[in-house]
């Protein structure tokens, strides 16, 4: 919304022309400028300039909809605003499991099971919709390569056998869960940011990131000056994508 | 009409040619007329015609303004302010002792800015206050809408359908105590459902969206005239992370301040702001403070910060310009925003289960 371009805001093609001599071409940077500014680089008159201002913010601005019409379209589909962990009292404590649609983060200390617990919400996600699954793909974005693939089947088979009762089944379901490893911040970060059009091509409905403070700490040592300020500004980032992508899909991270 | 041609309010381009003319004021403007003007500078007739149209509405302006008329700029005695603040209503929070250390509540024309840790409770008083404006005027309140602008995405509906059946729970036994007429009239219209379809929701992904909702602000603010709540949950974080150019960030905040100082005045509206902390290390420790910087923190009138004293949760009135600073505890429960009661084992058992929004904090964590 911010990256469009002033063109597409309907503003006349000779303001476009005038605004990009003085490199504005998008909303973005049109809206950073003060009035004065404006003034200048449009060459128009102070009034003129504020409606200008009304109508790229009116090409930008997001759409207002009402707390009630938010509820009426939750509760046209009620099933699937959680995805329920099988674990009865945790679900009762987050009201019904992970919720979809928002970041849910787990930390404990090292060895308590926050990866079994991954591996095992990847099984409930690929099982069909009225077994308590999504019944979509998985991806699974590894940084500290503890994921199993064994122990993902073994989960599978004892959990649920008469589900998996089949190697189809088995194959079936490891074929939906999608493993990415990534060793440093920077390609975490790219790969968060083309998870968008994989979301759509595969069906994917759980994102999991095992783990995001491992390789932050690894990669940057809070004692140096300067790194505070780039570790929080990867994470906030990466934080702000992952938010747009867990509600745009309502899909739970 | 002694004015400068150099103020005025046109293209730069064109005051630059009125400038090398040699017109001065703008007297010597309206008495050249269109043609006249025309020919000197070498614009259109009917180019000459705005000019002088804009200078004579200028002119006008600025005469009305001195003679100390209703134009844009307001004058009155304090007495008048006086009682405009005396009649002005506060949005109640539904914990008393916030409410006492506000001075009555949030107070409406006025910036209040909520800052604390993550998981303290910002957003949850944020939902309750978009309820509580629209409490009728007979109960206490002062029956407005409320506009709430989500930057985290932190708003959930469920939670504030919640919190509005308890408020609505509330009035009734309020109106069943007392049996009056009114009472009863208005809570006819003050329903969950009118509740939510007077919350007016919109969720800006990035700092430019922001200050485009705020820039359309003022539009949305005249033609829904009730609205007496305006809630950004989140100014911080747009700002926080991208942004290279830190004084191309303190001029955006400070222009935002402005806006929403110009719009609280305007529409008699409560702006709520939501802001993040930050660790300012110090010499030898290091302390949380508020985000955005020093220069944002003079862009409220009125400071909270919310934070928490092992496991109770504390607010703290850190800068008001008429109460004291104070602080008090405060708790979050299936119905909202409250007071901590006197301790009780049911309250505590009550407050640490079924709430999805409230993560109990355990001794160890510290």
């Amino acid at each position: 919304m911010a990256t469009k371009k002033l063109r597409r805001a309907r503003l006349s093609h000779d303001l476009c022309e005038r605004l990009s001599r003085h490199q504005i071409t998008t909303c973005q940077d049109f809206l950073c400028l003060s009035l004065l500014e404006l003034m200048k680089v449009t060459g128009q008159s102070y009034y003129d300039v504020q409606k200008l201002l009304c109508k790229v913010s009116q090409a930008c601005a997001p759409k207002m909809q009402t707390a009630y019409e938010m509820k009426l379209r939750k509760s046209v589909n009620p099933s699937s605003a959680f995805l329920s962990t099988t674990l009865h009292s945790l679900d009762k404590v987050l009201h019904g499991g992970v919720p979809c649609g928002s970041l849910t983060e787990i930390t404990s200390p090292p060895g308590c099971g926050k990866t079994q617990f991954c591996i095992m919400m990847s099984v409930l996600a690929t099982l069909p919709v009225s077994m308590g699954g999504l019944d979509g793909a998985v991806i699974y974005i590894d940084t500290e390569s503890a994921f199993s693939a064994e122990r993902l089947i073994e989960i599978a088979g004892s959990r649920f056998p008469t589900y998996f009762d089949s190697d189809e089944k088995l194959f079936c379901m490891t074929r939906s869960i999608h493993l990415y490893r990534e060793l440093t911040c920077g390609s975490v970060l790219k790969r968060i940011m083309s998870l968008e059009e994989e979301i759509i091509s595969k069906n994917v409905k759980l994102i999991i990131i095992d783990s995001v403070a491992s390789v932050v700490r690894k990669e940057f040592d809070t004692k140096l000056q300067g790194n505070l300020a780039e570790r929080s500004n990867f994470l906030a980032r990466g934080a702000s994508v992952l938010k747009y992508l867990a509600e745009e899909f309502s899909i739970p991270v | 009409m002694q004015r400068e041609v150099g103020t005025l309010p046109l293209a730069p381009a064109l005051r630059a040619r009125l400038v090398a003319a040699g017109f001065q004021t703008a007297q010597e403007l309206l008495e050249t007329g269109p043609c006249g003007l025309s020919k000197e500078i070498g614009i259109s007739k009917e180019e000459a015609l705005e000019v002088l149209q804009l200078v004579r509405q200028e002119c006008q302006g600025d005469a009305t303004r001195s003679a100390g008329g209703s134009g844009a700029t307001r004058k009155c005695t304090a007495l008048e302010l006086l009682e405009e603040e005396q009649t002005q209503g506060f949005i109640i929070t539904f914990c008393s002792a916030l409410d006492n250390i506000l001075g009555g509540g949030v107070q409406l024309t006025k910036i209040t800015e909520i800052c604390g840790a993550p998981g303290v409770g910002k957003t949850q008083l944020c939902m309750q206050l978009a309820v509580d404006v629209q409490i009728p005027e007979c109960f206490g309140g002062v029956a407005g809408e409320a506009v709430f602008i989500d930057t985290e995405g932190s708003f959930m509906v469920d939670r504030v359908v919640d919190i509005a059946t308890a408020c609505v729970q509330h009035c009734q036994l309020i109106a069943e105590a007392h049996q009056e007429a009114d009472h009863l009239k208005a809570l006819e219209s003050f329903s969950l459902e009118s509740i939510l379809s007077h919350i007016y929701y919109f969720r800006c992904r990035d700092y430019t969206e922001l200050l485009a909702q705020v820039y359309l602000l003022p539009d949305f603010l005249a033609e829904h005239s009730k609205v007496r709540l305006v809630v950004i949950d989140g100014i911080a974080f747009p700002f926080r992370h991208d942004f290279e150019d830190l004084s191309l960030r303190t001029r955006l905040l400070n222009g935002l301040a402005q806006q929403l100082i110009i719009t609280a005045n305007d529409h008699r509206a409560a702006v709520v702001l939501t802001n993040q902390m930050t660790t300012r290390i110090g010499q030898n420790q290091s302390t949380l403070v508020p985000a955005l910087g020093e220069s944002w923190g003079h862009a409220a009138t009125v400071r909270l910060i919310f934070h928490w004293d092992e496991s109770q949760r504390l607010a703290t009135l850190y800068k008001s310009p008429s109460q004291k600073e104070s602080t008090i505890p405060y708790c979050i429960t299936p119905h909202g925003f409250r007071d901590v009661q006197p301790p009780a084992v049911t309250q505590e058992a009550e407050g640490t289960e079924m709430n999805p929004r409230k993560r109990p904090r355990r001794e160890e964590e510290k």
